[in-house]
């Protein structure tokens, strides 16, 4: 099974793009999407899709707060763990 | 009062040898130079941590843009402008070590910017390019009410995308104005049916507090959407 990175990794690929292009992820996933130009209606889209791939109860809010999707796969590990 | 904020590149030469006046109000077309020069330490740190070159440029100009009209506001220097942030990171302004009688709110992520500001009663503004990817009647339809998804899965066409972009921004205005965002549930609220019926001002009251008023304006053109959220005194 993917980890919880690869498959954050892949929600991203396939749903959020900036000026018509992807987000160049950098390894570690250590990015805030709101600093690299996501707006917000596509990190409120990608928390629903989070959510709904885990299962789990994930909110914006929840996703503006954890700010980068490093801390975010930490999160989702931490409550399937 | 809504400042509109030219967010596109800008390529004209700028002249280095001119001395930079803070208290004049700002050419809100001028070179990313100029309006580095209105921000603090700690902005211009926050900008640097910006990856990409549009959002970077996005932040420093609206930033700048605010700068420049909340000193003509308060009548102060921009050195003694700072912002703290509320619990949830609403910004406010601080002059002189005091919370600053004015309230603002900025959206950076439509073309253009937005900044609004208000003597009284808080205010927020949102403005999102009209190039929406998203399918309203996908998984970000939750943030709407259970009637205005029903609207949504009823439209066609642009009509379908003008409102889901009604529907985003005077909702995201209104929590931007509470300084809530989105820990606020925003499906258990409707955004008034005049302006889902393409009206451009109403009155607003949440149900969870019917004794504040609001008064909603959209705004837009056909590149972005906005809407404005301004809290109305009795």
């Amino acid at each position: 099974m993917a980890s919880t990175a690869d498959r954050i990794r892949t929600l991203v690929n396939e749903n959020i793009e900036v000026d018509g292009k992807p987000i160049d992820l950098p390894d570690d996933l250590d990015i805030s999407l709101t600093e690299a130009g996501v707006p917000s209606t596509d990190v409120v889209a990608l928390t629903k899709l989070i959510a709904q791939e885990y299962g789990v109860e994930f909110t914006p809010d929840q996703c503006g707060e954890l700010n980068t999707l490093k801390k975010v796969v930490a999160y989702l590990d931490n409550k399937s763990g | 009062m809504v400042i509109h904020v030219d967010l596109r590149p800008h390529t004209a030469p700028m002249d280095h040898t001119a001395p930079m006046d803070h208290t004049a109000p700002m050419d809100h077309t001028a070179p990313m130079d100029n309006a580095l020069a209105w921000l603090d330490h700690a902005e211009r740190a926050r900008w640097r941590r910006y990856r990409y070159e549009r959002p970077r440029r996005e932040f420093g100009l609206c930033r700048a843009a605010l700068r420049a009209t909340l000193c003509a506001r308060l009548g102060c220097a921009n050195e003694e402008l700072t912002f703290e942030t509320s619990h949830h990171g609403k910004p406010f302004a601080v002059v002189g070590g005091a919370r600053a009688p004015v309230s603002f709110n900025v959206s950076h992520s439509g073309t253009p910017g937005l900044t609004a500001r208000a003597a009284a009663g808080r205010i927020g503004v949102d403005g999102e390019n009209r190039a929406t990817r998203h399918d309203p009647d996908g998984p970000i339809g939750t943030v709407f009410a259970p009637a205005e998804r029903a609207e949504l899965a009823a439209a066609r066409g642009t009509g379908k995308i003008d409102l889901f972009l009604t529907l985003w921004t005077v909702k995201e205005a209104l929590i931007k104005a509470l300084g809530l965002g989105f820990s606020m549930d925003t499906s258990a609220f409707e955004v008034p049916p005049a302006l889902r019926r393409g009206a451009r001002e109403a009155t607003f009251r949440f149900p969870h507090d019917p004794v504040v008023r609001w008064r909603l304006n959209t705004l837009g053109s056909a590149s972005f959407a906005g809407a404005v959220a301004h809290e109305l005194e009795d």
